[in-house]
């Protein structure tokens, strides 16, 4: 009989989850039920895998049951005001995860299970845990079992052969290592509902399998693979990696490395997306070809420097070989081998700590208290800037109280039975990576948003009132209150004129990687509710939008409301002295004090990177960005979609720069009928 | 030593080899009619002013001198026109010097033209290869031979204009004769100089001078490559807001155009592309 989901989630909530049983327990009584009574599916154009009815099923009792007892902890310790303000919040995070992939490809699925089990003999007072994770493991070969009698009944025979062989021992050929990962996908992204946010290095991961592979087979395999992955249309995306070093710094990249660059341009994925991990060693013409393949702009690859990324690690407190193994979940963020990368806990904003410091500690949006009270009257810069800086440890301070509130409470919350069957150290322990913190590394993390919003507020005080004199730091606090009313002049002038990061001023870069250098001292290494420490990011992804809104008016020029700045970029129109200034600045951050992350994004208008020479510029800018401390640059080449936004609303796109004969031209200075002959060849 | 320009970009791609930070000196002595930097043919600043970007503060109290420009909060008067002493331009310049080295790209001399102001360029020149930066002057070669004489020790590469060949046709789509600049050509040839020709064509201009460029290029020593550069028209807004007579030709040119004078070209032995 089939069963609809609402029907298992009706079922597990009425005869599992209200049972009096642990975590652990009751998460592997539902997986083992949803294993057994899930509706199979085989889509026509599937050829790895099943397509199954249970996704989030385990997130909604997560969300809608257990995390609801806890709601109250943050109100019940003043934390509430800062959330409702986004100055800062803090979270439990069962996203951003990796299986050992090796492990489970050296193993297969049947000797995971028995890997357990003897595990689990050597540690006889955890039984409970061993058993429990044992019938999972085998409700989990039922399942492939059943999936492989269904494809057969499909008429997919290559998926069925494929899926009895998993069943019963580890994958031999290419085809099977890929359905392995495609079916581990599924059994924990949407059984046990811990988010796997990369598939790992495929390059290494498959190159024992490549080589066994009638090549052509191989080419077309890949694409298969990489257009099932994306019909799973994971939230986010799903990445997978490529390159990366050993222990003794050589280069990992292969043979197949170039092959899934080829495939992933062929597969036109559009919820794939890889991190090229670039080492100095690394072959230059595999960065090219990724380079080669970002100008065709439809695409998503991330280039990360392995050096950067392992120095980071290290300084967290990670091995050497951890470090070098890392991984990177979801967009940017990198953990080091044998770390529950829980990345997205805490954030806190950047330029609320700012206009609390102007404010005494009000929020102009709520209303309310949120930051430290003060008597608004600073003497100098420096005094002002001291300020800023103790509101910011405030802030950090909060979000971290508040991850720990949460983070305390996983064993009431979520367990990870098959994510925790896949690691050692868990294994070793006789624990569950969450309810039980059984990770090698268990650590927590803080985003700070809107750094370069708050470095151009920062500086625009201090020219404007202390340097220049243009007006009194009462008179600058007034007009930002009433959001630049009646001050347009005064607010483009600082918007346009004034100096920001991002453009290569020393000072002003100077100021950026200050308060990154204090973010650090307050967040990293500190130890967390789990027995592991806080690591620091600086990426925002679209958070920045909805911290922008609760955000009131900042010395730089920007509007009550508006967006915060991106990820650790200049802001939007800053980067008028070209990408290689860009570039310098950012790297003026301190990026080994980041694990999960330092991330410029270069817009670049095709026009500017086209050609051999196009190329070559690209290259030479990654790897001059690297050199120079840089941790993960994301390129944007620009295309029609963006010309025409540019045409109808130019004040968001101030410096995008189209190139004629002789020299690149701002957009925004074209005529109308110009513009439109722009975006007529830019049409591909 | 002073000098004035008109600008500096980064991260250029077109303006010779690796990755460039060209700089665009004020003043031009040729009156191109296809001039795509109009704001750097005076050598005088210069103020412009795009009115859609005026908000109508009333700072600049409507006097739209480059004076002015420096209080309008909008940019929507901007000053062409800035005095640097050489080696605080060549301070600026040296900036992305690690991305020269990873890329074999250096700073492009470029305008207006740069060799009307000789020995300011030759200063920031010498300057440059002090620090090991490669130079390219570009060059419309409508300059005194000494003008070269003195920045031939700086520079690695010329990117040298040619226009036509017949006199009239240049006199026609310049302003000015080019027996001074073929002549010019002549010397950086016979002095050993490596050479970048760029030939910008413009449809019912001067592409009826493909042929002529061939036969007379052929015989020219150091020309490393050919470049036929495409016109468009996209500096129309730049004469409006300097307040300039708009001289573009309302000519299209299109890539057939461009493969056609390539292949050409290519016939008479020379190592041609499109740019």
């Amino acid at each position: 009989m089939s069963l609809t989901r609402g029907e298992m989630l009706g079922y597990v909530l009425e005869n599992i989850e209200n049972e009096p049983k642990d975590i652990l327990t009751k998460d592997c009584d539902t997986l083992e039920y949803l294993f057994d009574n899930c509706t199979i599916k085989i889509p026509k154009e599937n050829r790895f895998f099943v397509s199954v009815n249970t996704a989030d099923i385990t997130w909604d009792i997560i969300r809608e049951v257990r995390a609801k007892k806890f709601s109250s902890v943050i109100k019940d310790n003043n934390l509430e005001d800062g959330f409702e303000a986004l100055a800062y919040t803090g979270a439990y995070d069962y996203s951003h995860t990796t299986t050992e992939w090796d492990n489970l490809l050296a193993l297969g699925l049947p000797r995971m299970r028995d890997r357990i089990a003897e595990y689990g003999k050597k540690n006889p007072s955890k039984q409970a845990f061993y058993s429990n994770i044992i019938r999972v493991y085998n409700a989990v070969l039922r399942f492939v079992k059943r999936a492989a009698n269904e494809a057969l009944l499909a008429g997919k025979k290559e998926m069925s052969t494929g899926l009895e062989n998993l069943s019963e021992k580890a994958p031999e050929t290419l085809f099977e290592a890929m359905q392995l990962t495609i079916v581990y996908y599924v059994i924990q992204h949407l059984f046990d509902g811990t988010l796997v946010r990369t598939l790992g290095r495929l390059d290494s991961l498959f190159y024992p399998f490549y080589l066994k592979e009638d090549k052509e087979n191989a080419d077309k395999l890949l694409i298969d693979y990489l257009k099932e992955i994306d019909r799973l249309k994971a939230p986010a995306n799903i990445p997978f990696a490529l390159g990366g070093t050993d222990i003794s710094g050589k280069s990992l990249v292969n043979e197949l490395s170039y092959k899934m660059i080829e495939a992933y341009e062929k597969a036109g994925t559009n919820n794939v997306k890889f991190h090229l991990l670039c080492s100095e060693n690394m072959p230059t013409d595999i960065m090219e070809k990724a380079l080669d393949s970002v100008r065709s702009g439809d695409n998503s690859i991330l280039f990360l420097s392995d050096e950067k990324v392992i120095e980071s690690l290290l300084k967290q407190g990670a091995e050497k070989q951890d470090a070098v193994d890392y991984h990177v979940v979801g967009c940017y963020e990198c953990g080091a081998r044998g770390e529950l990368t829980c990345s997205c806990n805490a954030r806190v904003n950047i330029p609320k700590a700012l206009e609390y410091t102007l404010n005494g500690g009000k929020d102009l949006i709520t209303g309310k208290t949120v930051g430290l009270e003060n008597s608004g009257a600073f003497n100098s810069f420096e005094e002002l800037y001291a300020e800023f800086k103790r509101q910011l440890d405030y802030l950090c301070s909060c979000a971290m109280k508040a991850t720990d509130l949460w983070e305390a409470h996983y064993n009431e919350i979520h367990s990870a039975p098959i994510l925790s069957g896949t690691y050692v150290s868990a294994l070793e322990k006789g624990g569950d990576l969450y309810c039980d913190y059984a990770a090698k590394y268990n650590n927590s993390s803080v985003n700070a948003i809107g750094l370069a919003t708050a470095t151009d507020s920062l500086a625009a005080i201090e020219k404007a009132v202390f340097k220049d004199k243009l007006l009194s730091l009462e008179e600058f606090c007034k007009i930002l209150r009433s959001n630049w009313e009646g001050a347009e002049p005064l607010r483009r002038l600082i918007k346009n004129k004034f100096p920001k990061f991002g453009q290569g001023d020393t000072a002003t870069d100077k100021i950026a990687a200050d308060i990154v250098k204090n973010l650090a001292g307050k967040v990293s290494g500190k130890p967390n509710v789990k027995g592991g420490v806080y690591r620091l990011g600086l990426f925002s992804i679209d958070w920045r939008w909805e911290f922008g809104e609760k955000t009131a008016a900042s010395a730089d020029g920007r509007l009550s409301g508006e967006t915060l700045s991106q990820n650790t970029s200049a802001s939007f129109g800053a980067d008028k002295n070209g990408a290689t200034t860009h570039l310098t600045s950012v790297a003026a951050i301190d990026a080994s004090d980041t694990p999960n992350a330092t991330i410029v994004d270069i817009d670049l208008h095709s026009s500017a990177v086209s050609g051999e020479n196009g190329l070559n510029a690209m290259l030479a800018s990654l790897k001059t960005y690297f050199e120079l401390g840089g941790f993960a640059v994301h390129y944007n080449v620009l295309n029609t979609e963006v010309l025409k936004n540019a045409k109808l609303n130019p004040e968001k796109y101030p410096n995008l720069q189209v190139r004629l004969c002789g020299w690149n031209v701002l957009f925004s200075s074209l005529s109308e009928e110009e513009k439109d002959e722009f975006i007529a060849r830019s049409v591909k | 030593m002073k000098g004035i320009i008109s600008g500096i970009k980064r991260m250029e791609i077109h303006d010779g080899d690796g990755l460039r930070t060209t700089v665009f000196f004020k003043g031009c002595p040729l009156k191109c009619i296809w001039c795509h930097n109009p704001e750097s043919i005076s050598f005088e600043p210069q103020a412009a002013y795009f009115k859609e970007k005026c908000i109508g503060c009333g700072l600049c109290r409507n006097e739209h001198t480059p004076q002015k420009a420096v209080n309008c909060p909008t940019e929507a008067l901007i000053s062409y026109g800035t005095e640097y002493e050489s080696q605080q331009l060549v301070a600026e310049l040296e900036k992305d010097v690690l991305f020269f080295k990873n890329s074999g790209g250096g700073v492009t001399l470029s305008g207006g033209e740069c060799l009307a102001q000789p020995d300011f360029a030759a200063e920031v020149a010498k300057g440059l290869k002090e620090k090991a930066i490669s130079v390219y002057v570009d060059t419309c070669g409508f300059v005194k031979r000494e003008a070269f004489k003195i920045i031939i020790p700086y520079t690695d590469r010329f990117l040298y204009d040619i226009k036509a060949i017949d006199s009239d046709t240049h006199k026609k789509c310049t302003g000015k004769d080019n027996a001074l600049i073929l002549d010019n050509l002549k010397y950086l040839s016979e002095k050993g100089c490596s050479i970048e020709i760029r030939y910008p064509l413009v449809k019912d201009y001067n592409d009826g001078e493909c042929h002529k460029i061939g036969a007379f290029l052929k015989g020219v020593k150091g020309i490393v490559k050919v470049k036929v550069l495409k016109y468009h028209h996209f500096a129309a807004s730049r004469y409006e807001a300097l307040g300039m007579i708009n001289t573009l030709p309302d000519t299209q040119t299109t890539d057939d155009d461009l493969k056609k004078t390539v292949e050409i070209l290519t016939e008479y032995g020379l190592k041609c592309s499109e740019e």
